[in-house]
């Protein structure tokens, strides 16, 4: 699996969602949530998914992670299709979902607990390195409660990271930080996804936060309200650092803001 | 009881609104609640009749003392629930008041008495189930005096049915029991708790299609009219419908009557007393020695409640945690479980004994009887502790692959821990309750006679109770003082440590 992904040439799509329709059922009558959604993301893409709240974006991605389960159609990785949770994907939550009775660096090992392959040790050590990475190196025995709300979600990437995924997945990975956290957090997160050394081919992030996304992403689906469609696709493609003063910015912003209202 | 429910929701609004408003008082209030908690209760009664029927020598005593039984049984529960419903009133709320000049009763009506509403519905729940518990255990004691027992009541007509050989009636009267619980329990209760959701603060997530009975109810009146009365359209379903309420109505009423019925049947059985008899003050100079013999029966008691509490802890969370986990086990085992521990274990000693193997065991006989009075606590505080978890962190091991051991060793097994502790507090509370029933029992013949069931050979229940018989308030007033003093110790000193500890690691908040 993971080689397969390695050998695709830059660009083509690493996951598939195609023709995914989402009903629930309230009674009888099944409600639509989402309808015949496709999208892909590239390789070495980063894509933003948003819409209106409550369209479905976070169960969209709940489905790409296998968590949830689609009605009709298929989300395939690489070639494979996916049918529950797999150790190629990963994903960062908006409240974080750390466990609080366990230390920062208890928390990452914890991802890392499935990989039987692993000694102790070297879980310690490859858990480590994520903190350190995340810039969390010295806060390996604290405490989720004793930590701030930045410094929670970078536990959170670390923990994402140390799996060594090849699809990392984002849900809101911003939203419940304040607007300073969030702005440093943002630029060290996409340090750390998009390089040449991770094991990270693609990232999936859902934002309802526009600037955000003109910042981040390389591409950009918006989703409508529900039930769910593709309303758009755009592939943004100012040149990075992304001047966030520019006016070519601002119309992107403009032109995806017209897409949400 | 239900006179004593109803003072215990005003005596718990009172206590529990002025310790969260009023630092002071709380400063003395909490320590007092947590320890009144705490002490068994059942141990003071022979005391609490002796002194009341010493005062007022008819029947209005001796009904003031079960009323003050079961009204200690419950109040203390309640009243945390409104001291922590108050405590949790978003600040803001608090400060829309002070601005609007509110007066205090004001508050209380507004604010207060709403804010409490919905916990006072849960935690009466429980309370009832302990207050049952204190009932049955009432009227099952019998003092040693014989003017002074009970001569009429479910809990001496299920003994004296046994004791007779009346099997049959036992068993009908142990049924009549369970659906008494279950109709007053399910319907009364469940309503109160329903009904009392709308006071639920915004903040907190609403309970939601999550209680199965509900469930029951809404799959029955949905199947019903779409089914049979498919073709009948408009004023037909609706008389349906409405037909349908009209029962459900009526049978909230019948619940009223039956536990009004069952509550006269109480006072009369309480009012059918007869005249006092108190023993004399035996020569102090006992003490030291009488003191010496019930530190050795605290001593084995001790014993016995921890080794019951140990099987307990191994059976319960486990079983709670599994049965949380799993929503289509949830649905049918909680009721289940429900109904079950809301038989009081009194009741159910006399079938106890009869168990082959168990019944040559006083020892065994007595661990079954405390762990049926204890072990609910603590499963049903670990399934509301695993239940509370939030989804997403219960689905991390899923996310992540993790196997089943790191999944209850990182995951499960701390999200219980808080459920777990408090659990266990109030587990051990009960067991030493239980105590009294356990450790000797007797059954009252129909004839007036009495018959051993069983005893052990020591233990501080056993002494209370014999004390009791025998009259002798030296030993009754320390065995439930050195009792006392045991308990509430080990819950400063212990307990507190501990749960200290769970709610500052163990407690999930973001």
């Amino acid at each position: 699996m993971a080689t397969t992904l390695a050998q695709l040439p830059a660009g083509s799509p690493v996951v598939t969602v195609d023709h995914v329709s989402l009903n629930y059922f309230n009674d009888k009558e099944p409600l639509p949530v989402l309808v015949d959604v496709s999208m892909t993301a590239g390789k070495d893409e980063f894509v933003a998914l948003t819409g209106p709240s409550g369209c479905g974006k976070s169960t969209l991605l709940r489905i790409i992670s296998g968590l949830n389960k689609a009605s009709a159609g298929t989300v395939k990785i690489g070639g494979a299709e996916v049918t529950g949770p797999r150790p190629e994907i990963t994903m960062v939550f908006q409240n974080f979902v750390l466990l609080p009775w366990r230390t920062a660096l208890e928390n990452v090992m914890f991802a890392l607990s499935s990989r039987r392959e692993l000694s102790e040790a070297q879980k310690k050590d490859k858990a480590s390195k994520a903190l350190e990475e995340c810039g969390l190196s010295g806060f390996e025995n604290v405490y989720p409660g004793e930590l701030s709300g930045g410094m929670k979600q970078r536990v959170g990437v670390a923990r994402a990271l140390a799996t060594e995924p090849e699809v990392m997945l984002m849900d809101e990975p911003f939203s419940s930080l304040d607007d300073l956290t969030a702005e440093r957090l943002r630029k060290d997160i996409y340090a750390l996804l998009i390089n040449p050394t991770t094991s990270i081919k693609t990232v999936i992030m859902v934002s309802h936060n526009v600037e955000e996304i003109i910042e981040l992403a390389d591409k950009v689906v918006v989703l409508s309200s529900r039930p769910a469609h593709v309303a758009g696709e755009f592939t943004i493609d100012l040149p990075r650092p992304r001047n966030k003063k520019s006016p070519e910015f601002f119309s992107w912003v403009d032109k995806v803001y017209s897409l949400l209202s | 009881m239900m006179l004593a429910l109803g003072l215990s929701i005003l005596f718990a609004l009172t206590i529990g609104i002025i310790a969260a408003r009023n630092k002071r008082a709380e400063a003395v209030i909490l320590p007092l609640l947590d320890i009144f908690q705490s002490i068994p209760i059942l141990g003071f009664f022979p005391l609490v009749i002796l002194a009341i029927y010493g005062a007022l020598p008819n029947a209005i005593g001796i009904n003031l003392a079960v009323i003050i039984l079961i009204f200690t049984s419950m109040s203390w529960n309640i009243a945390f629930g409104v001291y922590e419903a108050v405590k949790a009133i978003p600040q803001s709320y608090v400060d829309l008041l002070d601005m609007s000049n509110a007066s205090t009763w004001q508050r209380t009506k507004q604010l207060y008495i709403p804010a409490s509403m919905s916990r006072i519905a849960y935690n009466t729940q429980t309370s009832w189930a302990v207050g049952l518990f204190f009932l049955v255990a009432s009227e099952i004691i019998t003092l040693g005096n014989k003017s002074l027992s009970v001569t009429y009541g479910i809990g001496i007509g299920a003994t004296q049915f046994f004791s007779s050989g009346d099997y049959a009636d036992y068993v009908l009267l142990i049924v009549g029991l369970i659906l008494a619980v279950v109709v007053w329990r399910f319907v009364f209760l469940r309503e109160f708790a329903l009904w009392s959701e709308k006071y639920k603060m915004m903040e907190e997530p609403r309970e939601q299609h999550n209680d199965p009975i509900m469930r029951f109810y809404s799959w029955v009146n949905q199947r019903a009219v779409s089914k049979l009365f498919l073709l009948a359209q408009g004023r037909g379903v609706n008389r349906f419908t409405s037909a349908i309420s009209r029962f459900r109505k009526g049978l909230k009423y019948a619940t009223l009557i039956f536990v009004a019925i069952f509550a006269l049947l109480v006072l009369e059985t309480v009012a059918s007393r007869g005249p006092p008899g108190i023993g004399h003050l035996p020569p102090t100079s006992l003490i030291l020695s009488t003191e010496a013999s019930v530190a050795y029966a605290l001593a084995v008691s001790f014993v016995r409640v921890w080794y019951v509490y140990g099987i307990s802890v191994a059976i319960g969370p486990p079983l709670g945690i599994v049965i949380s986990l799993n929503f289509k086990l949830y649905d049918i085992v909680s009721p289940i479980l429900e109904v079950i521990a809301s038989i009081p274990a009194p009741i159910l000693l006399p079938a106890i004994v009869l168990i082959p193997i168990l019944g040559h065991s006083s020892e065994g006989v007595a661990a079954l009887v405390i762990m049926l009075a204890s072990i609910w606590y603590i499963i049903f505080n670990v399934m509301a502790g695993v239940r509370s978890l939030p989804s997403e962190i219960k689905e991390l091991p899923r996310v992540f692959g993790v196997s089943r051991l790191s999944a209850w060793r990182n995951v499960y097994i701390p999200g219980a821990m808080m459920g777990f502790v408090t659990g266990s507090i109030t587990a051990i509370g009960g067991a030493w309750n239980a105590l009294i029933i356990a450790e000797y029992f007797t059954v009252t013949n129909k004839n007036g006679t009495t018959t051993l069931l069983t005893q052990t050979s020591a233990g501080i229940g056993k002494t209370i109770v014999l004390a009791t018989n025998s009259g002798n308030i030296l030993t009754l007033t320390l065995a439930v003082a050195s009792m006392t003093v045991l308990i509430v110790g080990f819950n400063l000193t212990v307990w507190r440590r501990v749960y200290h500890h769970v709610t500052k690691r163990y407690t999930y908040n973001r």
